[in-house]
């Protein structure tokens, strides 16, 4: 343990006082010629200026009373207490120094003899090493970042440049290094420049427009105020603030599993940052919602950022699993809060910082109390009094049908569930076990994990699959049948809270194990800047720990807080902050390049009532944010600035993944700006910060372009450019897409042009555009048009007609037991390994529960296993819950040009897939079989693509049919075969989907075609789209330069 | 564990001034901030700061058995597990948290029948008989231990030395330390044996916090070897190359007023480098020129060998044509994970790779190359003693096998070792860090100074945990 310090001290300034003495001359010789030169041949090629090894430097008095990651390395006066004794002594087997070889004896009685006096080291020499109490070095304490919050004024620089005084301070650096400013950006920049970082958009032509050409003196200002008013503006801030939360979707592990619930959190951070909610409120809530206005969703909601650790719940080591989470939000408070990296601290005293051990596990205690729960809903009383209400006469109403379903289920649910429970090892089954109000806070915290295990058995129970008995089975689909007649009295339900609370008002302990023993860490702020340990009040269900701790943060004279995020808005604004590593202002961070104007910055924030809006404005009016990009490196900035730290003008940019995803859409005039709600798939239209964030399984092309996967708290974006990334933007379908949906819009080249680079083309670019597009049209054309006879066929199934799909719209799911039937001709197979698709429900993906799915088709030329092979895949869970890709291969074989009759038989009970192949029209046609085994064993009908004949959910021309199909159904359950039959008037309901070419299309199904986002059979157009797909690939739309 | 200090400069200013570039800022955005895309004939700046390389491994194949092979019927005997089968797991070990908590399940024997290969006499299961002829080329390590219990994190760590994900990858270390040596093809390729998902998905060969450069490349071994390397359908090459011609005098023209930043160029460069990867990445993964004897060395001529074996031969033309570290991995989707019927499980998979690894092993060394080619074979754990589900075993990470040939790794020897049941490494304990730490060490690299700056902290692949086990190359 710690011992007292000030007896040290003590020690020392009786040392220091006594110098005169004889026996201190004494001492002096002794140490000089005895001690000194143990320490130097024995110890400092480890534990000097150039290594310290375990972070102890024995080269100074002052470093060795403070000692290493072990704790003080001496008590002067007494050697049997003194860590440096113990290990030269060799007692202990794992702590013997120096490691190689024991000193001999006369070397460990000099350093004994040393101790016992007191450990005298000379004062000049002591002096210049002074540590305090904690062990902080004057060094330390002079820390820039430590420092407190200074109220500098405006320098008194005079220049027709300054527009604000944000200016003076960057105009007297370029004074003082002879930097001269750039000029102003010209509108079209400026306008650009704004819109991507306010909004994270391209402005439309009209927005460019009537900024270029306004004739208003403060058009300026009137666009930052238009432009901050703007809901995208919080769209685009809450980017940031979730990079630096590390939010995601998913649990990151490989079960990755979904959060559903995630959402809100999103939304609130957008609806925050738009009603330019004070920053020190928002900071709160986020820490502390639960504790400040529990009974209001809209702050209850901020808890959910206590969620964002990554974790898997498919575990058994509930301990462990609690450890982690705890680590990463104390590793992600102390970063995002403050700047500084705690985790550093996690093992021992913070190697670079002035973070002590200690440190670490005082922050952390604010966190050890919090519970994770799955319980709330995300509304008010009011509304949840009208819910109950609602729910129970529903309830009442179906209490009998209900008792009856759960005779027959609830005994196959509850062994499920005993299962899940079992599995836990018995202490952590003794919690589950344990009352309400029996629960201590561990309790509530390692039970939760085997609980949402249990509860996930419940979720994931399928009927139609566990009931065996067929008489049981019948009854259950009655009584279900029975129990929609009252759908009508269910209330919606409410939108489920994912957020965190205490578990009680006791924290729980918060032990930091050394080799000196353990201490019962309680909750505190840094030392250096607050060595006393708050007293924190319990509220009444809650230990109030983390409003203590969001209190401290969001105190005005917290020079941490308060500096991080200042420079973090500078940061986004200009491409890099005032502080460099807005995530690290410690040693290894940089320092500000402007530490003025950073305070100052800071206290106009702070005196702004703590407004990010207001602190953007008076960033973005100053004469620093308005200077041009485009300014060639002077020969001063080359040699004494070339990064620009000093701006001599403004930083070139690359958009970031989710500006260059949207400016695509915003280009082909596809982005969906519709707000808030659940995310889409971003192979879709919306805006990319409404894309689902899957960790594990992020959109391909927001990865490539470095939106980080949310593991750890990101404060800055890389830009890395790799080949691979060019692939995906030339080769890639969804580029390409956006790429023709542009072609579509525009009437001529200019147009290409305004759209994409938000300015007309050069005479040059124009000249360049028309020889690339008369070079195409003199091209002949090998893609055949189709006649207008074929597209008159009900039954013809072709690419680039507007019958390449037929989608169904039916929400019935077909469940992991199914029959696939259909009347097929194919007239090619892809000429690579693709599969011509005959029916499915599937989105090609295969590692992610949105993918889960199943395709029927035929393989192509280079497939693996054979061309014109008849192939079922499947994306489920195997049984042991990993999610599989698998091709089932039936090894029957189509020949083109040939009608046949196809069935199969989809069996995730049976672990089998049953395949039929049979030719139409000829007599005494084989039927041909084959049974084939596979591991899928769930989720076959739980992913999120719909049912679609001759192709697959999302539009993908190698696997499209080609060719006739004259029928298709698909079926819920395993069909007889009896019931398999070419004559499609015996095809009789249920059915999710049945389909007859020859009959009228039914309400649930519908054409789906390539519409114009398809390659034109016109050569011109076509053109038109690969010059706009070069557009979207050039350096001038990726870059604000 | 023990937490060692850092032998580096105590900022990112001195740590810059070290590098040996010397000009301060420029060197900053260099280093931090460019992708390292530079010619082939540019100087690695991680590597030009390392010191002098002693390893003689240059390049790596990391045969993963993916869901944990059982290292108590292939590479570690216990004549006391069979003797001992049915009854319970003696007192005196300690009862391990095990994944699926079939908790009090007997001891299992393994059913193998074991032989002393090579002048070395390396004791090896009939289920490798193959690999057992290059007995005196292997060290085998008994003593591996991982924390991840479930598949996740032990896929996870043994591909990053984290059970979480976030970090990079060892290829992506490998490369980050050595650079590559073919600027037309990725320096960290992956190959799987079938369309199965590995665990966590691409996130085992990512780059973590270091840039996208060094993140692994997943190649199909059948058809297109790198996603998106086919032209759009529809378009010829012609067509292809006149989009990219139009696009770099644009980008050109751009270019001419902006000649600082220097990520224009890079740019520019890539869609040129993309192109190249069209036309050569085909040609490196073209096995029709390699004889048909070549091709049965590995296996290809048998159906039950012949997936694993053709990504074998993959592998040694991708290592020929300076792909610094391949990964292959076997039964994608946890198929090693053999909960019930290890027999029938572990007999199929083995069959699929022992023939292919001893083809791989033989060609290498015929060919001179395994000298300079650390070949590692392993999973993310091995299993336990005790059966479950009668027929299986559960989820190991406290003591399992992994072994090491080529690359300088003395050959014929036998490293650490289990307790008599195989359950617990209690000689020579070899942490995923510490393995981590030896294949660096192999390659010349010492792990401690191979640092990546992130946020402050100078991140290493073994999270300043791990020591080489040195005594590898005799």
């Amino acid at each position: 343990m710690m011992m007292k310090p000030t007896i040290l001290i003590a020690c020392l300034a009786a040392t220091a006082a006594s110098a005169a003495d004889d026996a201190q001359r004494a001492a002096m010789k002794f140490f000089e010629n005895e001690v000194r030169p143990v320490l130097a041949n024995r110890c400092y090629e480890c534990h000097a200026e150039k290594k310290q090894k375990g972070s102890l430097r024995l080269d100074n008095i002052a470093f060795i009373t403070k000692g290493g990651d072990s704790g003080p390395a001496l008590v002067a006066g007494d050697p049997d207490k003194s860590m440096i004794i113990e290990a030269i002594r060799y007692k202990d087997e794992d702590f013997e120094m120096p490691p190689k070889q024991k000193l001999p004896d006369k070397e460990i009685a000099i350093l004994e003899k040393w101790v016992k006096l007191g450990a005298p080291w000379p004062e000049a020499e002591a002096a210049r090493v002074t540590v305090n109490e904690f062990g902080f070095t004057e060094e330390d304490l002079k820390f820039w970042a430590f420092q407190p919050l200074t109220h500098p004024t405006p320098p008194d620089i005079k220049s027709p440049w300054i527009r604000n005084d944000v200016d003076k301070f960057v105009a007297q650096k370029h004074k003082a290094l002879g930097l001269t400013p750039a000029p102003e950006a010209d509108r079209h920049e400026l306008v650009r420049r704004l819109y991507f970082n306010l909004h994270g958009l391209p402005p439309t032509l009209e927005q460019t427009q009537a900024f270029v050409n306004s004739k208003d003196p403060k058009a300026y200002e009137k666009l930052v105020d238009e432009l901050l008013a703007s809901p995208r503006y919080g769209e685009r801030w809450a980017q940031h603030w979730l990079d630096l939360t590390r939010y995601a979707e998913s649990d990151g592990y490989n079960q990755d599993a979904f959060r559903p619930a995630a959402w809100p959190y999103r939304d609130y951070v957008i609806k925050s940052l738009n009603e330019d909610k004070p920053y020190d409120q928002f900071v709160r809530e986020q820490l502390a919602g639960d504790e400040i206005a529990p009974k209001d969703p809209s702050v209850l909601v901020a808890t959910s950022y206590l969620r964002n650790p990554i974790y898997e719940y498919n575990q058994r080591d509930a301990r462990g699993q609690y450890e982690v989470i705890l680590t990463d939000m104390t590793d992600n408070a102390g970063e995002l809060f403050l700047g500084l990296s705690f985790g550093c601290a996690r093992c021992h005293d913070h190697k670079f910082d002035p973070i002590l051990q200690k440190d670490y596990y005082r922050l952390r205690a604010f966190f050890t109390s919090v519970r994770w729960r799955d319980d709330q809903k995300l509304a008010t009383d009011a509304e949840q009094a009208e819910f109950a209400k609602k729910q129970a006469k529903y309830e009442a109403a179906t209490a009998d049908i209900q008792a009856q379903i759960d005779a027959i289920i609830g005994p196959m649910i509850e062994g499920n569930v005993q299962r899940a429970y079992q599995r836990f090892q018995e202490d952590i089954r003794a919690m589950v076990d344990k009352k309400a109000d029996e629960r201590e806070p561990q309790d509530w915290q390692f039970s939760y994990f085997c609980e949402r295990q249990m509860q996930y058995e419940r979720e994931r129970f399928d009927p139609l699959k566990s009931i065996k008995k067929p008489d049981d089975k019948a009854r259950y689909l009655a009584l279900t049948e029975e129990l929609k007649k009252f759908d009508s009295l269910k209330p919606e339900p409410l939108v489920q809270a994912f957020i965190a609370t205490d578990a009680s008002t006791k924290g729980p302990p918060n032990l930091l194990k050394t080799r000196k023993g353990e201490a019962d860490i309680q909750p505190g702020y840094l030392t250096l800047l607050e060595p006393k340990e708050p007293v924190i009040k319990p509220m009444e269900h809650s230990t109030g720990r983390r409003s203590a701790l969001a209190a401290w943060i969001t105190r005005p004279d917290n020079q941490l807080s308060t500096r991080v995020i200042t420079n973090r808005v500078w940061h986004y604004l200009f491409g890099r902050g005032i502080v460099e590593t807005p995530n690290d202002f410690g040693q290894l961070g940089e320092e500000p390049t402007h530490p003025e104007l950073l305070d100052y910055l800071t206290q106009r924030f702070l005196a702004g009532g703590w407004s990010l809006k207001k602190l953007h404005r008076e960033i973005l009016l100053s004469a620093t944010y308005r200077q041009t990009a485009h300014r060639e490196v002077p020969a001063i900035a080359a040699k004494i600035d070339p990064s620009n730290k000093f701006l001599w003008r403004f930083n070139p940019r690359r958009l970031d993944a989710e500006q260059v995803r949207d400016a695509m859409l915003a280009a082909s005039g596809e982005l969906d700006l519709s707000e808030g709600g659940p995310s889409a798939d971003g192979n879709g239209t919306r805006r990319s910060i409404y894309t689902i964030k899957k960790r594990n399984s992020q959109n391909e092309l927001l990865r490539s372009l470095d939106a980080p996967a949310g593991f750890a708290s990101t404060s800055e974006r890389q830009s890395t450019t790799t080949p691979t990334q060019a692939l995906l933007l030339l080769n890639g379908d969804w580029t390409l897409a956006r790429a023709q949906k542009l072609a579509s819009r525009v009437t001529d080249v200019k147009d290409i042009w305004e759209y994409t680079l938000g300015r007309p083309p050069t005479k040059k670019e124009l000249t360049l555009a028309e020889s690339f597009i008369a070079k195409r049209v003199a091209a002949p054309e090998d893609r055949p048009v189709p006649s207008p006879e074929e597209l008159e066929t009900a039954n013809q199934f072709k690419e680039n007609t507007p019958q390449e799909r037929l989608v169904s719209s039916t929400t019935e799911k077909e469940g992991d037991d199914f029959t696939i039937e259909a009347i097929v001709k194919l007239e090619s197979v892809d000429a690579n390994a693709s599969v011509r698709t005959i029916a499915s429900r599937w989105n090609n993906g295969k590692d992610n529960v949105e993918a889960f799915g199943w395709a029927l088709g035929v393989t192509g030329e280079k497939s693996r296993f054979k061309p014109r092979n008849l192939l079922l895949q499947l994306v489920g869970e195997d049984e042991n819950s990993n999610i599989t890709y698998e091709p089932i291969a039936s090894d029957l074989r189509l020949e083109l040009g040939v009608t046949y009759h196809v069935a199969v038989k989809v069996s995730c009970t049976a672990h089998t897939i049953a395949f039929q192949l049979q030719q139409v029209g000829k007599a005494n046609a084989p039927l041909m079989t084959s049974v084939v085994p596979h591991t899928v064993r769930t989720g076959l009908s739980d992913g999120s693509s719909a049912l679609v004949i001759g192709g697959v959910h999302r539009r993908a021309v190698p696997h499209q049919w080609d060719g006739l199909i004259e029928a298709a159904r698909v079926v819920r359950g395993v069909l007889p075969d009896e019931e398999l039959t070419t004559d499609l008037t015996k095809w009789k309901p249920p059915a999710l989907l049945s389909w007859n070419a020859h009959e009228v299309l039914p309400t649930t199904l519908a054409w789906a075609n390539a519409e114009s986002s398809a390659p034109s059979a016109d050569p011109r157009q076509r053109a038109m789209a690969d010059l706009c797909h070069v557009l979207l690939n050039a350096n001038e739309f990726f870059y604000l330069h | 564990m023990p937490c060692h200090n850092y032998d580096i400069p105590t900022s990112r200013r001195g740590f810059l001034s070290r590098a040996g570039c010397g000009l301060g800022a420029v060197a900053l955005a260099a280093l931090m901030k460019e992708p390292v895309l530079g010619a082939a004939s540019a100087v690695n700046p991680v590597l030009s700061q390392l010191p002098q390389r002693l390893g003689r491994a240059k390049n790596v194949i990391f045969c993963f058995m993916e869901g944990g092979p059982s290292h108590l019927d292939t590479f570690d005997y216990k004549p006391l597990l069979n003797k001992l089968a049915g009854q319970k797991l003696p007192p005196s070990f300690k009862e391990p948290v095990l994944a699926m908590g079939e908790s009090g399940a007997p001891l299992m024997e393994s059913k193998r029948t074991w032989k002393r290969y090579g002048k070395s006499g390396l004791l090896i299961s009939d289920w490798f008989a193959n690999v057992a002829e290059h007995a005196d080329d292997l060290a085998v390590i008994n003593s591996c231990a991982s924390d991840g219990i479930n598949h996740a994190g032990g896929v996870c760590q043994m591909n990053t030395g984290s059970i979480f994900g976030g970090r990079p990858s060892l290829g992506a270390w490998v490369n980050y330390g050595l650079g590559t040596e073919n600027h037309n093809l990725p320096g960290f390729v992956v190959i799987k044996d079938s369309e199965g998902t590995v665990v966590n998905g691409v996130r085992n060969w990512g780059s973590g916090f270091m840039p996208a450069v060094y993140q692994g490349v997943e190649f199909n071994s059948d058809g297109v070897p790198i996603k998106y390397l086919d032209n759009p359908k529809g378009y010829t090459s012609a067509q292809q190359r006149e989009k990219l011609d139009l696009l770099a005098s644009l980008n050109q023209d751009y270019g001419k007023t902006r000649t600082d930043n220097t990520e224009l160029e890079a740019r520019i460069r890539s869609y040129e480098l993309a192109y190249q990867m069209q036309a050569e990445a085909p040609t490196a993964v073209d096995l029709s020129k390699e004889t048909a004897a070549t091709k049965a060395l590995y296996g290809m001529d048998k159906p039950e060998t012949a997936v694993y074996g053709r990504n074998c031969l993959l592998a040694r033309r991708l290592v020929e044509n300076g792909v610094r570290f391949v990964q292959l991995y076997s039964g994608a989707g946890s198929k090693w994970d053999s909960h019930s019927k290890l027999e029938e499980n572990h007999g199929r998979l083995c069959r699929a790779v022992d023939r292919p690894i001893a083809g791989l092993l033989s060609d290498l060394k015929q060919r001179g190359l395994l000298d300079e080619t650390l070949v590692i074979w392993g999973g993310e754990f091995g299993r336990t003693p005790m059966s479950e589900q009668g027929g299986g075993r559960d989820h190991n990470p406290n003591g399992f096998t992994m072994w090491m040939a080529g690359g300088g790794v003395k050959g014929g020897q036998t490293i650490g070792a289990t307790d008599e049941l195989g359950l617990y490494a209690v000689k020579d304990r070899l942490h995923v860090h510490d393995l981590h730490s030896t294949i660096l060490h192999l390659l010349g690299v010492d792990h401690t100074q191979l640092v990546f700056h992130q946020k402050g902290r100078p991140e290493r692949i073994d999270q300043n945990e791990g020591h080489p086990y040195t005594k590898i190359t005799g």
